[in-house]
C-alpha cells in the first residue's frame, strides 16, 4: 500500500509527465471501483497496467480516454488539468484510445472505418497509406465489412487508427483479448515499434507475459488502486507470488 | 393504353410520396436505432403549418417552403433529438416505441388544439390543380412532376450521403458505437442530431406533397396514418436499404392505382381493399423477411420490474374489488358506466402486462383484438330481441377463443423476428381491422352464409346475462368487471410466478441464453401472445357491452396507442400498471375532458380558460409519455418503491389508512365533492412517504442521512467541526490548485496514504452497496 516512487528510466525531473492521475476516484452509480488511483506516464515511455479481473484497469483506461466521469481526483495531460474532460476533446488532444474488445465500427467497411478516424485531424489518405502499409492484408479488404473479418483483422484495424493519427499517448485495453498468440505477439511488435518512434504507451493487459518485453515500467492495480509501480521484472515477481500465489 | 399509362403515371406519384416518407423513416432508424412511429405525425404537423403560412397567412408558396424545409422540419428533429431521442440510450426497444407512439399521439392532440378538426381545410397542389403538361394524351400536373423529381433527387442525394460523405459514414456509425465515435473525436450526438432534423425534414416534405396527392383534406389522423403506410415500403428495404425502400414505395403505389383501375366492377370492397393495402403489404413483407440472428449478449436495459408473491396479489385484488364497491357509492349512476368502460379498457390492458411486462413483446393494437371478439360474440351468442336480448356464455368464450386464434395467426409470421417486427406486424392488423373488417357492413355470403360483419357500420352489443348474473344492471356489471379484473390479474401474477413465467422472463432477458437452454422460443412467444389477445379480447367484448353500440370509430388505432402509451406510463410490469392505463385511456379522458365541457357550461365567463385545460390534459399525457424516456420502469415502480420504505414504519400507513376513510365518509355524506375526494387521496398517498421522512425520521432514514441531517451547516464546516478532506479537494479543485501539489510534500503524502487505508466514510460506503 505505498506509492513508490517511479524506479525506471525516469526522463528529466522537472518535465511534465504526459499522463498523469493523481488520486481518481469513480463508480458506477453507488459501487466505486478506482479507490485513488496515482499513476504516471512519462513522455515516451511505455507503462503496462497489470492486474487481475475486476482491479480496474479499464475503468482506469476510461477515464483517461474521457469516458467516464470521475468522482474525485486529477487527470493531467501534459501539464494540463484535464479532469472532466469528453472522450471527443480528449481525442482532439491527442489521446488515442483502443477499447476493450473490438475498436472497430462493425457495420462499416475497412476504408470507412478509416474515414471515421479521420475526426482527430488526420487525412484519410495518410491514414491508408500508414494502414495498408503496415498491414497489406488490409488493402485487399478495403471494401469489406469490418465485422466480417476476423478478430485478427479487426485488431489490426483498430491499431491503424494509432498508427496514421499521430497521437501522443496510445491507450490500449486488451489488445490479446480473443486472438491468437501469433497475432497477438505481432501486435505487440508493432506496438514496439510505435514506442520506438516516441508515443507514450498504456497499456491494460491481464496477460503480463506478451507486454512486459516492452514495457519500461509496470504497475499492479488491484481493488481500484495502484499498488505497485516498478520495473517490469520486479512487479511481475510481484505478480505471480501475491495474486498467481508463485 | 392511355388509361394504364395515366394510371402508372398516378402510381408513380403516389409511390415518390411514399419513398420520401419512407427514406425520413429509413434515415432516422439507421442513424439512431429508433423506429419512429411519430413520422406519420410529424408529417402530418408539415402539411398543417404549410397550410397556415401558404393559404391562411398569404405567404408566397417559394417562401412558404422554404421556411418549413430550411426552418421549420430542421428544428423539430433537432428538439425531438435534444430533448426526447437523445435520452433513449439504453433502454428497451418497447420503451423506444411507446416515446415514439406518445410523440406521435402529442402532435396529433397538439394540431386538433391548433387547428379545429370541425373546419374542413383543403390543401392545393403546388401551380393549382389545372397547371399540367400533356404527353401522349397522358396528363400530368406539375405538383406531380415536382413529387417525381423531389424523389430522384432524395434518392440520389441519401445514395451519395451514405456511401461517398464522411458525415454519411458517421451517422451509420453512431448506430453501431458511440462511444467508439468519441474516441475518434467526433461528437456522436450533434451527428445523431444532424441525423434527426434531416429525417424530420423529408417527413415536413412527404406531408406537404403527399397532402393534395391524396384528395386534399387536411385531416389530422388520416394524415397521420397515410403516412404510416410508408412503413410498408421501409420495410421492403429491411430498414436499412434506401434504393429497395424506393422499389418498394413504387410498388406500391403502383398496386394501389391499378387496383382502382382494374378491378372488377363487382368488387365492391376494392376501395376498402386499397385502404387496407399497405398494411397487407407489410405483412407480406413480413413473411418474407428473412430470420433475425438470436443476439448473444443480454442487453442491458435500465427497465426494472418486481414481481409480487400470488398472495400479495390476492390481497390487492380483494381491496381493489372493496374500493370499486366503496367508490360506487360516491358516484352517480350516470358515471358508472365510465367508470365500466375504464374497468373494461384495465383488462384489455392487462393483455399488454402479461405480452410486453413478461415477456418483452409487443402489441400495437389490443383494441383491435378486442373488435374481432365483439364481431364473433356479436354473431354467435346473442339471444332474445329488443331490451330483451342478451350475450350468452356461448358468445363471450368464441369471442375470446376467435380473438386468440387470431392472435395466433398475425403472430406468426412475425415471431421469427425482432420485437419491432412482430410490434408492426401487429400495427398492421390494426390497419386491416380497421379499413377491411370494421367496413364489412353489406350483407354478403361467407362459408355458405349471408350475413353482413358490422351490420350498418353499427353493433348493437347487448349485455351478459350468466344464470343469475345479469349485466344489465349496472351495478353487477360494474362489480363483475371489477371482479374479473381482479382474478385475471391474480391469474397473471400467478403465471409469472409460474415456470412458464420463468421461461417468459428468460426469454425477455436473453432469447439466445433461453434457446441454448432449450426452450422453443417460437411456441412460447405463440402461447403468450395467445394468452394476451385472449385477454384482450374478453376486455373488447366488455368494453363492446359497456357501450352497448359499438362503431368502428369504437376502434381506431389511436385508442389503441394511447392504452399502450398509458400502460407503459403506469409501469407495463404491473397489474396495477394495467388498471392505471386502462382507467385513464378507457374513462379518465372522457372524465376529465366532460368535466371541463361541463365547468365551461356552467361559467361560460372561463370557457376558453376551461377549453385550454381540457385540450392541454390531452397534449400533457403526450408529455407524461415522453417522459418515459426518463423513467422507462413505469411510475408505479417508483410510487411502491416510495411505499415499500414506509414499512418500518406501519404507524405512519394506519394513520393515512384513517385519514383515507374519513375523507371517504365526508363525501359519502357530501360534504366534499367526489373530485375533491379523489385528489385528495391520491396526493396524500402520494405524499407520504415525504410524509412519513418528515415526521419520523428515527424510523425511516438510514444512519447516513441522518447523519447528513445532523451535520453542521455548510457555513459552519471548518469551524464547529474540522474540515472533511473531500471538501478540500473539492476545493482546490475548483481553486485550480493541483492536488499533486499537495501529495509531492512527503509528510501531507504518508498522512493522507494512512488516511485512505482508514478512511471512516469508506466502510459505510461499502455496507450502502
Amino acid at each position: 500500500m505505498t506509492s513508490t516512487e517511479l524506479t525506471a528510466p525516469v526522463p528529466a525531473i522537472d518535465e511534465d509527465p504526459v499522463l498523469e492521475l493523481v488520486g481518481v476516484r469513480a463508480a458506477y452509480g453507488a459501487i466505486e471501483v478506482l479507490k485513488g488511483v496515482d499513476l504516471q506516464v512519462p513522455a515516451g515511455s511505455v507503462v503496462a497496467l497489470l492486474g487481475p479481473n475486476g482491479g480496474g484497469k479499464t475503468t482506469t483506461m476510461k477515464v483517461v480516454s474521457g469516458l467516464m466521469p470521475t468522482t474525485a481526483g486529477e487527470v493531467w495531460f501534459a501539464g494540463r488539468n484535464v479532469t472532466g474532460i469528453t472522450a471527443t476533446e480528449a481525442s482532439r488532444l491527442g489521446v488515442c484510445s483502443i477499447p476493450e474488445g473490438r475498436g472497430v465500427f462493425a457495420n462499416l467497411t475497412v476504408r470507412e472505418n478509416l474515414w471515421v478516424a479521420t475526426g482527430t485531424g488526420a487525412r484519410l489518405a495518410d491514414l491508408e497509406e500508414a494502414a495498408y502499409a503496415r498491414f497489406p492484408r488490409l488493402a485487399d479488404r478495403r471494401g469489406q465489412l469490418a465485422g466480417s473479418m476476423s478478430g485478427g483483422e479487426q485488431q489490426m484495424l483498430a491499431l491503424s487508427r494509432a498508427l496514421g493519427t499521430d497521437p501522443a499517448v496510445l491507450l490500449l485495453d486488451e489488445l490479446s483479448m480473443g486472438l491468437a498468440p501469433m497475432i497477438v505477439s505481432e501486435m505487440y511488435d508493432i506496438v514496439g515499434g510505435l514506442a520506438a518512434e516516441g508515443i507514450s504507451i498504456l497499456v491494460a493487459e491481464q496477460f503480463a507475459r506478451v507486454v512486459l518485453p516492452i514495457a519500461d515500467t509496470a504497475a499492479l492495480m488491484l481493488g481500484g488502486r495502484v499498488v505497485k509501480v516498478g520495473r517490469p521484472a520486479d512487479v511481475e515477481d510481484e505478480l505471480s507470488t501475491t495474486y498467481l500465489g508463485g | 393504353m392511355t388509361l394504364f399509362m395515366t394510371f402508372t403515371v398516378l402510381g408513380l406519384v403516389l409511390g415518390a410520396v411514399y419513398a420520401i416518407a419512407a427514406s425520413g423513416l429509413v434515415l432516422t432508424y439507421n442513424t439512431s436505432g429508433i423506429f419512429n412511429f411519430a413520422h406519420g405525425a410529424q408529417a402530418m404537423i408539415g402539411a398543417f403549418l404549410y397550410y397556415q403560412l401558404q393559404a391562411v397567412w398569404g405567404v408566397p408558396t417559394i417562401v412558404s417552403v422554404a421556411l418549413m424545409l430550411l426552418v421549420v422540419g430542421p428544428l423539430m428533429g433537432f428538439l425531438l433529438h435534444r430533448f426526447v431521442m437523445g435520452g433513449l440510450r439504453d433502454t428497451a426497444e418497447v420503451t423506444k416505441i411507446v416515446v415514439t407512439v406518445a410523440i406521435l399521439l402529442g402532435f396529433v392532440a397538439l394540431s386538433q388544439w391548433a387547428w379545429d378538426p370541425q373546419e374542413a381545410r383543403m390543401s392545393k397542389m403546388f401551380f393549382g390543380a389545372d397547371s399540367y403538361v400533356t404527353v401522349r394524351g397522358v396528363t400530368i400536373r406539375y405538383h406531380e412532376i415536382i413529387c417525381l423529381l423531389a424523389a430522384a433527387g432524395i434518392a440520389v442525394g441519401l445514395r451519395l450521403l451514405f456511401t461517398r460523405s464522411r458525415m454519411g459514414v458517421l451517422m451509420r456509425a453512431t448506430v453501431d458505437d458511440p462511444d467508439l465515435l468519441r474516441l475518434n473525436g467526433h461528437d456522436p450526438e450533434r451527428v445523431a442530431g444532424l441525423a434527426w432534423a434531416l429525417g424530420s425534414t423529408l417527413a415536413v416534405l412527404a406531408g406537404i406533397l403527399i397532402t393534395p396527392v391524396a384528395g386534399g383534406a387536411l385531416e389530422a389522423n388520416a394524415l397521420t396514418l397515410l403516412v404510416i403506410d410508408a412503413f410498408a415500403a421501409a420495410l421492403f428495404g429491411r430498414l436499412r436499404s434506401i434504393p429497395r425502400t424506393f422499389v418498394g414505395a413504387m410498388v406500391l403505389g403502383l398496386t394501389s392505382t391499378y387496383l382502382v383501375a382494374y378491378a372488377p366492377s363487382e368488387w365492391t370492397w376494392v376501395t376498402n381493399l386499397r385502404d387496407a393495402l399497405p398494411m397487407i403489404v407489410l405483412f407480406v413483407v413480413l413473411l418474407v423477411l428473412p430470420q433475425d440472428r438470436l443476439r448473444g449478449a443480454a442487453v442491458r436495459t435500465r427497465e426494472r420490474y418486481e414481481v409480487p408473491t400470488v398472495r400479495r396479489a390476492a390481497v390487492w385484488a380483494v381491496v381493489m374489488v372493496v374500493a370499486t364497491v366503496a367508490f360506487r357509492q360516491l358516484i352517480d349512476d350516470s358515471s358508472v358506466g365510465t367508470l365500466i368502460l375504464g374497468l373494461s379498457f384495465a383488462i384489455i390492458a392487462l393483455s399488454l402486462t402479461v405480452l410486453t411486462g413478461y415477456a418483452g413483446e409487443l402489441n400495437l393494437a389490443p383494441v383491435s383484438f378486442g373488435a374481432i371478439a365483439t364481431i364473433v360474440a356479436f354473431h354467435s351468442g346473442i339471444s332474445g330481441t329488443g331490451l330483451a336480448a342478451r350475450m350468452n356464455l356461448v358468445g363471450l368464450v368464441a369471442g375470446v377463443l376467435a380473438a386468440a386464434v387470431t392472435g395466433a395467426l398475425v403472430a406468426l409470421p412475425a415471431l421469427r423476428l425482432r420485437g419491432l417486427y412482430l410490434a408492426l406486424a401487429t400495427l398492421a392488423f390494426g390497419g386491416f381491422v380497421s379499413s377491411m373488417v370494421l367496413r364489412e357492413t353489406q350483407t354478403r355470403s361467407w362459408f355458405g352464409h349471408d350475413f353482413a360483419i358490422f351490420p350498418n357500420g353499427n353493433l348493437i352489443v347487448s349485455p351478459l346475462a350468466v344464470g343469475p348474473l345479469d349485466f344489465a344492471d349496472q351495478n353487477t356489471f360494474l362489480y363483475s368487471a371489477a371482479a374479473v379484473f381482479a382474478v385475471l390479474g391474480v391469474g397473471v401474477v400467478a403465471l409469472r410466478n409460474s415456470g412458464y413465467g420463468r421461461r417468459l422472463a428468460a426469454m425477455k432477458d436473453s432469447p439466445a441464453a433461453a434457446a441454448m437452454l432449450g426452450q422453443r422460443l417460437v411456441r412460447l412467444k405463440l402461447s403468450v401472445f395467445m394468452v394476451s389477445t385472449a385477454i384482450a379480447g374478453l376486455g373488447g367484448i366488455f368494453m363492446s357491452m359497456a357501450l352497448t353500440s359499438v362503431t368502428s370509430e369504437h376502434f381506431v388505432y389511436v385508442l389503441s396507442l394511447s392504452l399502450v402509451m398509458l400502460t407503459v406510463v403506469g409501469g407495463i410490469g404491473y397489474v396495477s400498471g394495467a388498471l392505471f392505463g386502462g382507467l385513464l385511456a378507457g374513462g379518465g379522458f372522457t372524465l376529465v375532458v366532460g368535466t371541463f365541457n361541463e365547468l365551461s357550461i356552467e361559467h361560460p365567463v372561463h370557457a376558453e380558460t376551461f377549453g385550454i385545460l381540457s385540450h392541454s390534459f390531452l397534449v400533457m399525457t403526450a408529455l407524461v409519455g415522453i417522459g418515459v424516456a426518463q423513467n422507462p420502469s413505469g411510475n408505479f415502480f417508483e410510487i411502491f418503491h416510495g411505499q415499500r420504505t414506509l414499512a418500518r414504519a406501519p404507524e405512519v400507513r394506519y394513520t393515512a389508512l384513517a385519514v383515507t376513510v374519513l375523507l371517504y365518509l365526508l363525501a359519502y355524506a357530501e360534504v366534499i365533492g367526489t373530485w375533491t375526494f379523489g385528489i385528495l387521496v391520491v396526493v396524500l398517498w402520494q405524499a407520504l412517504p415525504a410524509l412519513g421522512r418528515a415526521l419520523r425520521p428515527d424510523r425511516l432514514l438510514s444512519q447516513d442521512e441522518l447523519a447528513a441531517r445532523a451535520a453542521t451547516p455548510l457555513e459552519l464546516l471548518g469551524v464547529d467541526t474540522p474540515y472533511p478532506d473531500r471538501l478540500g479537494e473539492r476545493l482546490d479543485r475548483e481553486l485550480g490548485l493541483p492536488a499533486r501539489h499537495r501529495q509531492v510534500t512527503p509528510v501531507q503524502s504518508v498522512v493522507i496514504a494512512a488516511d485512505h487505508s482508514s478512511r471512516p466514510e469508506e466502510g459505510v460506503r461499502h455496507v450502502t452497496v
